[in-house]
């Protein structure tokens, strides 16, 4: 769904008030098993409810599997995860055709892509190809093979992370594909304190086993629901374009329409988590921090599209 | 830009930017010669044929023009000197006789002091020589882009003509303006500014109006006003006599009761100080010079002479010379001097108590031998003293001609005019002075003036007669106090009218109505007394007036008192000639009315030409207004103004519209009250939280953000914001 045109009338309360239950008890919940890192399951969660996909960008062993294992849990999803390597095929994500000698028929296999929370795992280090696999069924929220078309799983979020340490023998994500990723937020480490607590909690018995369901399934696709019914009037639409075109001027390659969609959309689920069923200038810019900067690329280095993104917002009037 | 543009050899627009600064500095520029232009249109005006003058400058402008493309700038330079020194030496050409150059050096040096270019005996061919080279060079230059040349050539003509007294301060201003006008407009256009930017030169010129104006409101400065309307002096003394070579006709004016001179006499006279005799529309000048006084006996009139002895004492310092016509000899003062008119003069003052005696041969002529006179006038006669501005309204001629046509002789026509205007307007001290031409004004649209105003008719209305006619300035006989004594006050100064007969000279005519003057002037001296006011009176004077002919002192004012010695009948009203009908019966309404209504109460009713500024005080106050306003624009107080009355009263309109404005007004008053206005970038949480904004003014941000990003609103919400934000802004300071 690519439509963010404003939907008026507002929304029955007790449809906006469990939306925005779902949404802060998944969020309490996840931080039950990760310290700190708060803005980032935010992040994440408003990106899920949104129907956008995530790209994490790490070093190793900051709990990116961790988060994404703690987010299905908690709405009662199910979760697979890919290790892309070198030589991951793309039957390897989506699933293979296996013939049955005993029915004499093909039956399909479904691959990891067939979950509610998919953790692509190492991007990069796979070929394109394989790539392009995963991103199709991020785009259409189907897969093919052999043919026959198969939808994936509703709710259906992709957590992809990339290895920025070891550059060696990886694919770069070309622009066009990174622009399928809602937000690229980038975790990090925590700090000193978060540390001593999550090793506290950790080390004896990990919580994440013990981690209950608090919404089901249909609750959150309830929220999601939700979420694109939320209001956007005119003169946000045209921040919203406002702020692109500034990245547009100033950047060699700016925010495309698929961009402010996508910021839009998190804009609408930021609301949602505010218990608002409407979107207001303050949910447009704190997600543009994360869904704008990967989507520009300036003469350097991408960490620029985050100044030129901050540029953007201290500049642009909010009301013309 | 091009070879060309840089040579300012033409003048395309520059950059792209329209030539709208070309055209607005070029404007300024043609403002400011047209300025200077005007004070030398007015001395042509004056002498009358301004055709031949506008042909000089259009020629001037166009040869301006034309060689702007063709002359270097030091080659028109040049040429300007030349063509000034071709006029000059034109102008001498026109000269009668051969005048020394000395003398032509001390008459410019005297004009530079203040002495009006009128006095110049030949101002047209002074004009018409001196004209071409200023003009020329002003627009040469301005067609250049040399603009600061420009107002150089057209400034040093209009800061002559401002050194000579002649440019009056509304033509100063305006050239001013429009220098000032013309070098930013000039500056903006040689940079290649668009215009839009040129607003401060407007609130420039606007101040340079506005301020000299201001500053006779501020009382303490009122001494050093500017005063527009030109009246200086007020007394009609003041306005009359101490004017040198001028004399301006002005607005309301009081008498002075002091003495001034005591004189001893055989018979009551008019005490002729000086005449004029070239009328400008708005005043007199005189263009003759006076000379030193040898004790020599000087020329008698022409005609009959009765010889009248007379003695005058001063009674305060004075600067003139009273004595009756026509002198012919004087003595006990040695700076005497005599006039170009016969009249005499004193070279230096004349010390309180000192006296000087004077023989005069009083024109003795019968009414009949006058009105046997033709009009055979000697051609210098006829020449000076018919001259009128040719700016003068035909309909004072036409007005002239018909009440005058039943009279066959200049006499009749000069008794019928004298006649006329006693009986047909009113005597009052308290007049506005009108604009433009006095004369016509005071016969077309006045209903009352004082003596000037009656004499300056008379005489303009004998020369639309080609009749030589002047203006003639002194003082009335006096309070008698002894059988041959009169006591002369200040408020006995007065204008009256010199009308020139052949074989006879000058005599004497007074238009203005005798008795009106006199009661003025008797209770004006009461009052005087009354107040104890000092130099009131003399050891005589004061006393019961000497009156064994108590009629005589104010004797019917026309040369009808020549008929004592003839032993004729003086003509009456009822006799006088060329007295139409209607006249007549207003004149006997006019009698039948009691003349109380005299200098105490005005009965002056200016007409509507007097009562709406002129043309150019119109311009320079519209000037001052749009310069004004965008001053204000620009200084931001009309926004802090309309801002206060929007912050504290908000008109209602729709909910979305309330709710939004609401919001606005309170943005505006936290930003005034914690000096940190909203930024367009910042989102209006963020500014609350940055202002730490109270309860109130979230709840006011929060109705407005559901009405804007949301599209709820009703009216309550809206009501509920704008009671808010009035409460905020009117408890100041308690939003913190």
């Amino acid at each position: 769904m690519t439509d963010t045109d404003t939907t008026r009338g507002p929304q029955s309360e007790p449809a906006l008030g469990e939306a925005n239950r779902v949404a802060t008890q998944v969020i309490e919940n996840v931080e039950r098993v990760i310290v700190g890192h708060h803005d980032e399951i935010e992040h994440i969660l408003t990106a899920m409810l949104g129907r956008g996909h995530i790209l994490l960008e790490d070093v190793p062993g900051v709990g990116k599997t961790m988060l994404a294992k703690a987010v299905a849990a908690s709405f009662d999803g199910s979760f697979k995860r890919v290790q892309f390597t070198p030589d991951l095929l793309p039957s390897d994500v989506t699933g293979v055709n296996v013939y049955n000698q005993q029915t004499e028929t093909f039956t399909f296999q479904e691959g990891p892509i067939f979950a509610n929370v998919v953790l692509g795992d190492e991007i990069n280090r796979a070929p394109p190809k394989t790539q392009s696999a995963l991103l199709e069924a991020m785009e259409e929220e189907q897969v093919t093979v052999d043919g026959d078309t198969r939808d994936v799983p509703d709710p259906f979020t992709v957590i992809a992370t990339q290895n920025t340490v070891e550059q060696n023998r990886t694919y770069a994500l070309p622009m066009a594909e990174l622009d399928r990723f809602m937000k690229k937020l980038h975790l990090g480490y925590p700090s000193a304190d978060d540390e001593a607590a999550m090793l506290a909690r950790v080390v004896s018995d990990h919580p994440i086993e013990r981690l209950s369901p608090v919404a089901s399934v249909e609750e959150f696709r309830r929220a999601q629901r939700t979420v694109s019914d939320v209001t956007i009037e005119a003169p946000l639409r045209e921040y919203a374009t406002r702020l692109a075109r500034y990245t547009r001027e100033h950047g060699q390659l700016g925010v495309s329409p698929r961009g402010s969609i996508a910021l839009l959309r998190a804009a609408q689920a930021r609301a949602v988590l505010d218990g608002r069923d409407y979107v207001v200038p303050d949910d447009v810019r704190a997600e543009a921090r994360v869904v704008l900067p990967h989507r520009i690329r300036t003469d350097t280095a991408e960490q620029i599209g985050a100044g030129l993104v901050r540029t953007a917002l201290d500049t642009v009037p909010i009301e013309e | 830009m091009s070879t060309a543009d840089r040579l300012g050899l033409g003048w395309p627009a520059v950059d792209g930017v329209p030539g709208r600064t070309r055209t607005a500095a070029l404007i300024a520029v043609a403002a400011m010669l047209l300025s200077t232009l005007q004070v030398l249109y007015f001395f042509i005006d004056v002498v009358g044929l301004p055709s031949r003058f506008l042909a000089v400058v259009a020629a001037s402008l166009v040869a301006a023009t034309v060689l702007a493309r063709l002359l270097t700038p030091r080659s028109a330079v040049a040429l300007g000197g030349v063509l000034l020194l071709v006029g000059l030496w034109w102008y001498v050409q026109q000269l009668s006789g051969s005048p020394r150059i000395g003398e032509l050096l001390t008459d410019t040096l005297s004009l530079l002091t203040g002495n009006t270019l009128l006095r110049i005996t030949n101002i047209r061919a002074w004009v018409l020589g001196v004209t071409p080279a200023p003009t020329f060079l002003t627009w040469y230059f301005a067609m250049r882009r040399r603009y600061a040349l420009a107002v150089a050539a057209a400034g040093g003509t209009l800061g002559f003509l401002v050194l000579t007294g002649d440019a009056d301060l509304l033509t100063t201003l305006s050239g001013v303006v429009a220098a000032v006008a013309a070098l930013g407009f000039g500056d903006f256009d040689r940079r290649g500014e668009p215009i839009v930017d040129a607003e401060t030169i407007l609130v420039t010129a606007a101040l340079m109006v506005l301020v000299p104006s201001l500053v006779s409101v501020v009382p303490a400065t009122a001494g050093l006003s500017l005063n527009v309307d030109g009246t200086g002096s007020d007394t009609v003394e003041a306005s009359l006599l101490r004017s040198g070579d001028q004399l301006s006709v002005q607005g309301s004016i009081s008498l002075s009761p002091e003495v001034r001179f005591t004189v001893t006499s055989s018979e009551p006279r008019y005490w002729r100080i000086g005449s004029f005799d070239r009328y400008t529309g708005d005043g007199w000048v005189s263009q003759t010079n006076s000379r030193a006084y040898g004790g020599d006996r000087l020329d008698e009139p022409p005609g009959p002479t009765r010889i009248v002895e007379q003695r005058f004492r001063a009674e305060t310092d004075a600067g003139v010379m009273p004595a009756a016509w026509k002198p012919i000899q004087s003595r006990d003062n040695p700076a005497t001097r005599v006039g170009g008119d016969g009249g005499l003069a004193t070279g230096a003052p004349i010390r309180e108590g000192d006296s000087y005696r004077v023989t005069s041969a009083v024109p003795a002529a019968t009414p009949a031998q006058l009105n046997d006179t033709t009009r055979a006038y000697p051609q210098r006669i006829e020449e000076t003293y018919t001259q009128l501005p040719a700016s003068t309204p035909d309909r004072v001629g036409e007005r002239t001609e018909r009440l005058t046509r039943d009279a066959r002789t200049p006499y009749e026509t000069a008794l019928t005019i004298e006649s006329w205007l006693e009986n047909n307007r009113e005597y009052s001290l308290d007049v506005r002075r009108p604009d433009g031409n006095v004369a016509d004004a005071f016969l077309f649209e006045m209903s009352a003036g004082y003596c000037t105003y009656y004499a300056t008719t008379m005489a303009t209305m004998l020369r639309t007669q080609d009749i030589p006619a002047r203006m003639v300035v002194g003082y009335t006989s006096g309070e008698r106090v002894a059988e041959d004594r009169w006591v002369v006050r200040g408020q006995n100064a007065h204008a009256w009218v010199e009308v020139y007969f052949e074989e006879y000279g000058w005599v004497r005519f007074d238009p203005t109505p005798a008795s009106d003057r006199e009661s003025a002037r008797d209770r004006n001296v009461e009052s005087a007394r009354e107040r104890d006011r000092p130099s009131v009176d003399t050891n005589e004077s004061g006393g019961p007036e000497w009156s064994p002919t108590p009629t005589a002192t104010p004797q019917p004012l026309t040369p009808v008192d020549n008929d004592t010695d003839a032993g004729g009948t003086p003509l009456g009203p009822q006799s006088r000639p060329g007295v139409n009908p209607e006249d007549r019966i207003s004149t006997a309404t006019r009698v039948g009315e009691s003349p109380t209504d005299t200098a105490g109460t005005t009965t002056d009713r200016p007409g509507p030409a007097s009562s709406l500024p002129s043309r150019r005080e119109a311009a320079l106050g519209l000037l001052a207004i749009v310069g004004t306003v965008i001053g204000v624009r620009r200084s931001d107080l009309g926004r802090c103004v309309y801002r206060s009355v929007w912050l504290y009263y908000q008109p209602r309109s729709t909910p979305e519209r309330d709710a939004e404005r609401a919001f606005q007004r309170l943005v505006y008053y936290l930003g005034r009250e914690h000096d940190r206005p909203r930024r367009a970038e910042e989102t209006v949480r963020a500014y609350l939280d940055a202002v730490d904004a109270d309860e109130r003014a979230r709840e006011v941000a929060s109705i407005r953000e559901r009405a804007r990003y949301a599209g709820t609103v009703d009216e309550a919400a809206a009501d509920r914001a704008v009671s808010l934000v009035d409460e905020i802004v009117r408890s100041r300071g308690t939003a913190k």
